[in-house]
């Protein structure tokens, strides 16, 4: 198929798609693999020490939520040094941080869900440390892995496009070996030729469903044969419970409190035996010195700091509250659209067979659609159409939203449709509850947590994915980056094209305690209340 | 000469707001060759009672002792039979049994040969294969039992072993059960069975101890002397008068338990 590509569009790099398909799938499951054996080892060591738990799972929550942005800084001040090779790296660098965590929070939640039948036998007959490991985590552990991996292959398609093509301070990096991801970026900045963007939209979009139905189905499968039935009652092939089981970490997770955190880590120390307090003293001070040297290598003064506060991006502080309120705005319009259409389709998809098996096929194709890569081209299609650039960008921001959101809402719903077990239908259908009444008796109410879960994942995934779409980067030299107002677009605007650090990192932060104050306040209160809804399947 | 002796064993569970006394001061002992069961209702602290003696769990105050020495950690000696069965989904019959084996540090051999012995043994022959999945629950069961007496303990725990089964099959291995405590070229001959089925209780052992609802005491014990076997005398007037003997005790321990908290009750009121 890339060769059937080559013969027909006339760029020179399009010559070497072959190549850098190549390059970015064999990168992606670089990323992969390395993700694999970092989320198992330090999931398992994470979910069995307690020393190593206390210090390690908030410290990795703190870094998941960064969105990519906040590593680019990082990132290029290492390795960009490095020359072509460094380049490679630093992309690997970008993806592992977007493709690592769902994989170490799946072990260690697969580690605390392994029942108690089987724990208690095990340790009945001495089963204690490497065999324990072997005969009891690594197989309990397998779906977790397979269906987190496979989650982090989509991430790694999703934030290819950021990966492959960095912008920073008005220079273009991308990898020497080349890549899919940069090339539709130059194909939609660059060249801004729709039908090639097009093109290689769809080519992307086909590998990643191609794998999912070849390798990841197979693999799931595999994994959820009957071994593993009795015990995980989690579904595998449903991501929408991948999703159910994100969205309740990252709250669990979140309930973290720090202080309290260190009192009992220094507690525990006390307990442990002279290895593990050799492996957690090291660890402190390994990320304890990273931190250090990051802080004193590029702040060594107040003065610093202050210089980022009055460097260019700066001045538009004193808009912040106007920003967040556009960017706050733009969110919630694509979560009400999101949410109904949503709904609507869920209910649905409950109540016609017939619709539901539309519905259900859509899963996987539309799992497999990087979205971000979606934005470039339909920027350039929108702009076309109506020429103006700044509403184009508006509008594109909006639709990348709710294509964004909507996707994590809809999951959520009809995997809970699914699951609304035969007994509700059944009383429903005995009590003649039709039409109308049954949708708000016994549809709505099954799917209430669901929609819950859906929100707080896509005002997270919004969150990530508005920080792109508020900003479009320069396509030509000449031409300054678009932008529309808002908090994202400022942000982009300090990383990309100041490479004001002081300025981003403050400007993560706010973004940081918007989403965990909403988290707090509406959220966490709102799965409580419909807690009590919530089916056992 | 008792094997195991449990000694002013007190437990109890701290939960977010408040804690639950289960278990407190339960002293017995169990002598060599003794089939004993621990009957109560559910909620009783009779299966953490059986997880302290095996060394799963530790007692706030008490100890127990296993030929005079305390058991603090899971032993060989002291093997346990689960409820819901305790095999790993993802192995087959055969490694199930293999595993505790390897634990101890049989050869590759030696433990496929053992494993296979106990397998036929409770009558799994042509099952070794099988993983747990495709087995019934009474065939897992038997995997259980195989697996626990592979390692040639001398006291054999049981938790409620038989009532997630149904009552053909649990018939069924009650008598395999019995035929392993008799039989004289096994070492393991000195049993505990926890159960909330007071016929079945009465059937199997030779001592029964009753317990009281929460916080667990011992509240009485009725020694069984019914010949064996004893599947001749399930209709003779001696069963059904040990039967009764054992409920009322459980009965009147229920009825003061209630009147203690409806006390409690009325004193806060």
């Amino acid at each position: 198929m890339a060769w059937l590509i080559v013969t027909f569009v006339n760029y020179p790099e399009i010559k070497n798609l072959p190549l850098y398909t190549f390059s970015t799938v064999s990168r992606i499951i670089i990323t992969l693999l390395i993700s694999v054996a970092w989320g198992v080892s330090f999931g398992i060591l994470a979910a069995t020490n307690k020393a190593a738990s206390l210090i390690l799972t908030p410290f990795i929550d703190l870094l998941q939520s960064i969105p990519i942005l906040g590593y680019f800084p990082m990132v290029i001040g290492f390795l960009f040094a490095l020359g072509p090779l460094g380049i490679e790296l630093s992309v690997i660098v970008l993806l592992f941080t977007s493709m690592a965590w769902s994989i170490f929070f799946g072990v260690i939640g697969a580690i605390r869900g392994i029942p108690t039948n089987v724990v208690e036998p095990a340790r009945s007959f001495g089963l204690t440390g490497w065999r324990y490991v072997r005969h009891v985590i690594l197989p309990a552990i397998t779906p977790a892995v397979i269906s987190g991996a496979n989650l982090a292959w989509c991430d790694g398609w999703f934030f290819m496009i950021a990966a492959e093509y960095i912008q920073y301070k008005g220079r273009v990096v991308t990898p020497p070996s080349g890549g899919l991801g940069s090339l539709l970026a130059m194909a939609a900045y660059e060249w801004q030729d729709i039908n090639t963007s097009i093109i290689l939209l769809l080519f992307i979009t086909f590998i990643v469903v191609y794998f999912n139905t070849l390798t990841w189905h197979r693999l799931t499968e595999k994994a959820s044969t009957g071994t593993f039935k009795p015990v995980f009652t989690v579904d595998l092939s449903g991501v929408g419970k991948i999703g159910i089981v994100r969205a309740r970490r990252l709250l669990h997770f979140g309930r973290f409190q720090w202080p309290k955190a260190f009192s009992i880590a220094s507690q525990r120390l006390r307990k442990y035996t002279r290895i593990e307090k050799i492996i957690t003293i090291v660890l402190a001070f390994s990320i304890a010195f990273f931190f250090l040297y990051y802080m004193l290598g590029r702040f060594p003064t107040w003065g610093i700091i202050r210089g980022g506060f009055s460097e260019p991006p700066a001045e538009q502080l004193a808009y912040l509250p106007v920003l967040i309120a556009f960017t706050m705005g733009r969110l919630a319009i694509a979560y009400v659209i999101s949410l109904v259409v949503a709904i609507g389709m869920g209910v649905l998809a409950a109540e016609h067979k017939r619709i539901a098996a539309v519905f259900y096929p859509l899963y996987d194709v539309g799992q497999g659609v990087p979205i971000l890569a979606l934005f470039p081209v339909l920027f350039l299609g929108l702009n076309q159409l109506i020429g103006v650039p700044r509403v184009a960008l508006e509008l594109t921001c909006i639709i990348m939203l709710v294509l964004d959101m909507i996707w994590y809402m809809f999951l959520n719903i009809v995997s809970a449709v699914k699951n609304i077990p035969t007994e509700t239908r059944e009383v429903g259908q005995l009590f003649g509850f039709k039409g109308l009444k049954r949708i708000t008796h016994i549809v709505i109410p099954s799917i209430l947590p669901s929609i819950v879960t859906g929100s707080i994942l896509s005002w997270g995934t919004g969150w990530n994915t508005i920080i792109f779409a508020e900003y479009m980067p320069s396509t030509a030299p000449t031409i300054p980056p678009l932008s529309v107002p808002g908090l994202g677009s400022l942000l982009d605007k300090a990383g990309y094209e100041y490479g004001n650090t002081v300025l981003l990192i403050f400007l993560l932060g706010i973004v940081a305690i918007i989403v965990l104050s909403m988290e707090a306040f509406v959220w966490r209160r709102l799965l409580r209340k419909f807690e009590k809804y919530h089916v056992e399947v | 000469m008792s094997v195991i002796e449990v000694e002013n064993i007190t437990k109890t569970f701290a939960t977010d707001k408040s804690k639950i006394s289960v278990l407190e001061n339960v002293s017995f002992s169990v002598g060599n060759d003794e089939f004993v069961c621990l009957v109560g209702p559910s909620g009783c602290g009779k299966s953490t009672l059986l997880r302290i003696i095996a060394g799963l769990e530790k007692p706030d105050s008490g100890r127990v002792l296993f030929r005079g020495q305390p058991v603090t950690k899971p032993t060989p000696k002291i093997a346990m039979v689960f409820q819901l069965f305790g095999l790993l989904p993802w192995k087959t019959a055969l490694e199930n049994v293999e595993l505790p084996l390897e634990v101890i540090g049989l050869g590759k051999e030696e433990r496929r040969k053992v494993a296979k012995e106990y397998l036929r043994m409770v009558g799994l022959e042509g099952f070794e294969n099988t993983y747990p999945h495709d087995l019934s629950g009474g065939m897992k069961q038997r995997v259980g039992i195989a697996r626990a007496l592979a390692l040639k303990p001398e006291v054999l725990l049981m938790d409620e072993p038989f009532s997630s089964l149904d009552e053909l099959t649990a018939k069924t291995l009650r008598k395999l059960v019995l035929d392993i405590w008799r039989d004289p070229t096994l070492p393991t001959n000195t049993f505990i069975m926890v159960s909330h089925n007071v016929e079945e209780a009465v059937f199997m052992a030779d001592r029964v101890i009753i317990m009281s609802p929460r916080p667990g005491k011992v509240v009485g014990e009725v020694k069984i002397d019914i010949p064996r076997p004893r599947e001749k005398h399930l209709r003779d007037p001696a069963y059904f008068n040990l039967v009764d003997k054992v409920v009322e005790i459980l009965e009147k321990s229920k009825a003061a338990t209630e009147a203690e908290s409806l006390m409690l009750t009325v004193n806060k009121t």
